[in-house]
């Protein structure tokens, strides 16, 4: 595996040093400007015009479609949008039931949400346009240069063709890139938009508008009072998110490593077998286990008349575990004993996935470095720590860390485990929508879904992509100083 | 060595990206039908379908409408009955379609006000969500032309009051049940034994049995404080609330009301349970008596047969004295979503589904109670144990009004309660917590 990613590598490295001689697209959209001929020039009113002084007709055509399309869109789809941008409307619903037609007649009314995303398409696609102007005058003069020196000029033939082999990464990488673009960076934006503006119950399209109100949102998450606390819920939910995201990463990670290991030894019986059961748990959706498991542990659930019946909810009381008035054990319904299972419930949804991945790194631990440590002396639990653990991490240690930004959103198990069983006795977390076992996006869903508070979700979403970033880039930084790969050649 | 760790961030940073974006990707899918909405709304509705309709009409074609309809799973087939009665009905003047999806009515808020515009044309819903529904404008004023008159007469004064927002009336009385009361089972307690708490807790405690309610619902625990006069209304702004249950000048306190209900928590005859558990205790058999609606009436009489009984609510024992619990004013409502594009007719398909034979059918099918006068007065009607001790109740009873932050708030102190006040919190500070919550301002 190592070798393999170091030859890759490599080869990207070239990449990027063929790509650094050229220069950037500004400057050589620039240069194509100031040196390019009439053609050039021409093209940066008329897109297709450098490709028709080429005789490039098929390209000249798409090119011009392309620059008519995107234009016809800017100012006729996005222009009348783009200019209520700034106020996001001003003209409120307003409607008149016509009783000669039956008909409800409805005004020209603004749709604040509508108007804010297709200002955010718009911008995106300016951009868009923007850029590939620059590249399409870069290709132009390009190309300029390619005829004045008497070089062979594609044919449209040529470069499809061409982009099915030495161009085929960009074939490869539009279709993602395209995809990246709609579904991710546009959401983005507009949620981000989001918690600027005051989008709430009290604001809600189409019936209302809702405006900019500048980061009062943000001020708010970190207040607190008696009728506003915010602030107090987002530090209380932070703190268990990451407390909840380091035991379930590092419970799962060490659980699923030891399960390999004991899967692997020769001592152990039918090891096939076991993997199989094991496996199981990954074959069965997890929404339906969780949502059985929570109807199991439910205060009158079936765990509760067992453990009730055998004595066990009484013990737990004698030894203060359970309240003294409870005559059922409030698995997922008390914050103690919630914040606990949950973290036993995910090692048993978890492990399986950790232990296949062990497995296999397991398996590539080369053995004369155990067989050396055992000549030497080292006992199991020695090499264990001092061999197979470091090599472990040195190969595992970049899906530790997007286990742990995982494990941050884990939005199913606590959100199948706990919804509508989990009440929470703090008012102040109450009114601002939060519970005790809610994880930051646990409280954003049900702060959009339950409570239409769209603007403090967003704003809560912000700060889950800052944390995630932040502790993205310290942990890669931490992973990748020296080369540990080479430690182990 | 560069280029690669910058992929692996880019990497992880796309998976944390696509992560946080997935919430506001479902928004962009709901704004994306908004818009093709909006579209079709502005140009059919005011171009389109009314120069359609007028040459329709001079040429005597028939005018094509399709409306859709929400209502519980459990009411399918008989919204289905009632909805082609009604387009048999009408066949002369207008060619019907409708579409009939299944809604529950406890959610209908949640799924209509993500996206008002592609919500059903008609739906059913609980009055306890009118205030936002009408605060979203997800409800028709149902204009006087259209017979409004005709439906305040025919309802009760209690139904029609539960659908009026200020002066307005917003949808059509379907049911007048939404209220809660006590069943009991026969074998265990006798009609003395449940006029009141302590009593019937006794008697449940000594047969080793449990008395149940539920405590962290808003809905519920209000029964208590409106008992003693104390109240939470909605407040002028029409969003936020108002409340005095921690009232210390009244002249029983909120202090002996919380006293009262962590007393009933706290008494070995008494579990707490929400819906779905009040039905598998009485199933079980470990439930003798239970407050709880007529949605559960079947369930109940199904599980005790003969010893099947149902009154008004106990009185509980709160500063000294016995006070009567008090219940909601609750209705099932019909209501018109002004997006509709046939407005006209989804009035006319509400005001058919909540008629007085309509009202009927429903009570013979679905057991419903009926909120029209007529309907109400009929001998069935009367004989239904549930229903009675609804109707019994009903002296008991008000109008919930409240605003948004009512609920979280009342939630919590009800779980606290139910939990048995575990860290013995000053119950006057819980009362001053929750008040603090439910009359903060909604943002």
């Amino acid at each position: 595996m190592s070798k393999k990613n170091k030859s890759q590598a490599n080869a990207m490295d070239d990449r990027m040093v063929a790509v650094e001689k050229e220069p950037n697209l500004f400057k050589a959209a620039f240069l194509a400007l100031k040196n390019g001929d009439w053609a050039v020039k021409c093209s940066a009113l008329w897109m297709g015009a450098g490709y028709l002084a080429r005789k490039q007709y098929v390209k000249a055509l798409i090119m011009t479609l392309y620059e008519v399309a995107m234009l016809a869109f800017i100012f006729v789809v996005g222009m009348p949008y783009l200019a209520d941008f700034g106020t996001l409307g001003t003209v409120q619903l307003e409607y008149v039931f016509n009783m000669q037609t039956m008909k409800n007649e409805m005004n020209d009314y603004d749709n604040s949400f509508t108007i804010l995303l297709f200002s955010v398409i718009t911008f995106v696609a300016i951009v868009i346009l923007f850029f590939s102007w620059l590249a399409n005058l870069r290709a132009v003069h390009k190309l300029q240069k390619r005829a004045e020196a008497g070089k062979h000029i594609n044919s449209f033939k040529e470069d499809v063709k061409s982009y099915l082999n030495e161009k085929f990464h960009i074939t490869l990488l539009s279709l993602p890139v395209a995809g990246v673009v709609v579904f991710t960076v546009v959401p983005l934006i507009i949620l981000i938009a989001v918690a600027f503006t005051n989008y709430d119950q009290q604001h809600m399209p189409p019936d209302s508008l809702f405006d900019w109100v500048g980061i009062e949102n943000f001020t708010r998450l970190f207040t607190n009072g008696l009728t506003a606390t915010f602030g107090y819920s987002f530090k209380t939910v932070l703190t268990w998110t990451l407390i909840w995201a380091f035991f379930a990463t590092f419970s799962n990670y060490f659980l699923g490593i030891m399960l390999a290991k004991f899967l692997l030894n020769k001592k152990t019986k039918f090891p096939k077998f076991w993997r199989t059961i094991f496996v199981v748990t990954i074959a069965v959706p997890q929404f339906v286990t969780l949502l059985l498991i929570r109807n199991f542990l439910s205060d009158s659930g079936i765990v509760n008349s067992l453990f009730a019946q055998a004595g066990i909810t009484d013990f737990l009381k004698d030894i203060g575990l359970v309240a003294e008035h409870l005559d059922y054990v409030p698995f997922l319904s008390s914050p103690g004993w919630a914040k606990v299972m949950v973290i036993i419930i995910n090692i048993w949804v978890g492990v399986p996935y950790q232990m296949l991945v062990a497995t296999g790194v397991l398996l590539n631990i080369p053995a004369d470095m155990t067989e050396s440590a055992k000549i030497d002396g080292a006992n199991e639990w020695h090499s264990f720590w001092k061999i197979t653990m470091p090599y472990m991490f040195a190969v595992t240690g970049p899906t530790l860390v997007t286990d742990f930004v995982r494990n941050i959103n884990n939005f199913n198990v606590i959100y199948l485990l706990t919804q509508d069983v989990y009440v929470t006795t703090n008012q102040s977390l109450a009114l601002s929508k939060a519970k005790e076992i809610d994880l930051l996006v646990t409280w954003l869903f049900r702060l959009t879904q339950e409570n239409y508070n769209y603007k403090m979700a967003s704003v809560i979403g912000i700060m889950v992509f800052i944390i995630c970033a932040i502790f993205t880039l310290v942990a890669f930084r931490s992973l990748t100083k020296g080369d540990k790969e080479r430690m182990f050649q | 060595m560069k280029l690669k760790k910058f992929l692996a961030l880019a990497m992880t940073g796309a998976m944390a990206l696509s992560m946080t974006a997935c919430g506001s990707g479902d928004k962009k899918d709901d704004a994306g039908n908004n818009t093709s909405n909006t579209g079709s709304d502005n140009t059919g509705s005011n171009t389109g379908s009314n120069t359609g309709s007028n040459t329709g009409n001079a040429s005597g074609a028939k005018e094509e409408v399709t409306l859709t309809m929400w209502g519980a799973e459990e009411d399918q087939t008989m919204l289905r009955e009632m909805a082609d009665a009604f387009i048999e009905a009408n066949k002369d003047a207008v060619d019907l379609t409708i579409q009939i999806g299944v809604q529950s009515e406890s959610t209908a808020k949640d799924t209509i006000l993500t996206d008002v515009e592609t919500a059903a044309d008609v739906y059913s819903f609980p009055n306890d969500q009118l205030n936002e529904l009408v605060a979203a404008g997800a409800l028709m004023a149902i204009p006087d032309e259209m017979g409004r008159a005709d439906i305040e007469a025919r309802n009760t004064s209690g139904s029609v009051a539960a659908a009026t927002v200020d002066g307005k009336l917003y949808a059509y009385p379907r049911t007048a049940d939404n209220g809660y009361f006590l069943f009991y089972n026969k074998e265990y307690l006798s009609e003395a034994d449940v006029a009141s708490w302590s009593t019937m807790l006794e008697k449940a405690a000594a047969a080793g049995k449990k008395v149940t309610m539920e405590m962290n619902s808003g809905w519920y625990t209000y029964g208590f404080f409106k008992a003693v006069g104390l109240d939470s209304t909605l407040a002028e702004n029409g969003v936020d609330t108002l409340c005095d249950w921690n009232s210390t000048t009244n002249s029983v306190k909120g202090i002996d009301v919380a006293q009262a209900m962590l007393d009933i928590c706290k008494h070995e005859g008494f579990i707490a349970t929400e819906d779905a558990e009040f039905v598998t205790g009485i199933k079980d058999g470990s439930i003798i008596a239970g407050i709880n609606g007529v949605w559960n009436a079947n369930a109940a009489q199904e599980a005790w047969g003969d010893n099947y009984a149902a009154t008004k609510l106990p009185t509980f024992s709160a500063a000294g004295s016995e006070h009567q619990m008090y219940s909601v004013t609750g209705c099932k409502l019909v209501g018109v979503n002004p997006h509709c594009k046939n407005v006209g007719w989804a009035l006319k398909l509400a005001d058919w589904i909540t008629n007085e034979a309509n009202q009927v059918k429903s009570f013979e099918l679905r057991g419903n109670g009926p909120s029209n006068i007529n309907a109400a007065a009929s001998d069935a009607v009367q004989a239904n144990i549930a229903i009675a001790a609804f109707a019994k109740q009903q002296q008991w009873a008000a109008v919930q009004t409240v605003g948004g932050n009512f609920w979280g708030a009342t939630e919590t102190f009800g779980q606290t309660l139910q939990d048995g006040n575990p860290e013995g919190t000053d119950l006057q500070t819980l009362l001053d917590n929750m008040v603090a919550g439910i009359t903060a301002p909604v943002q």
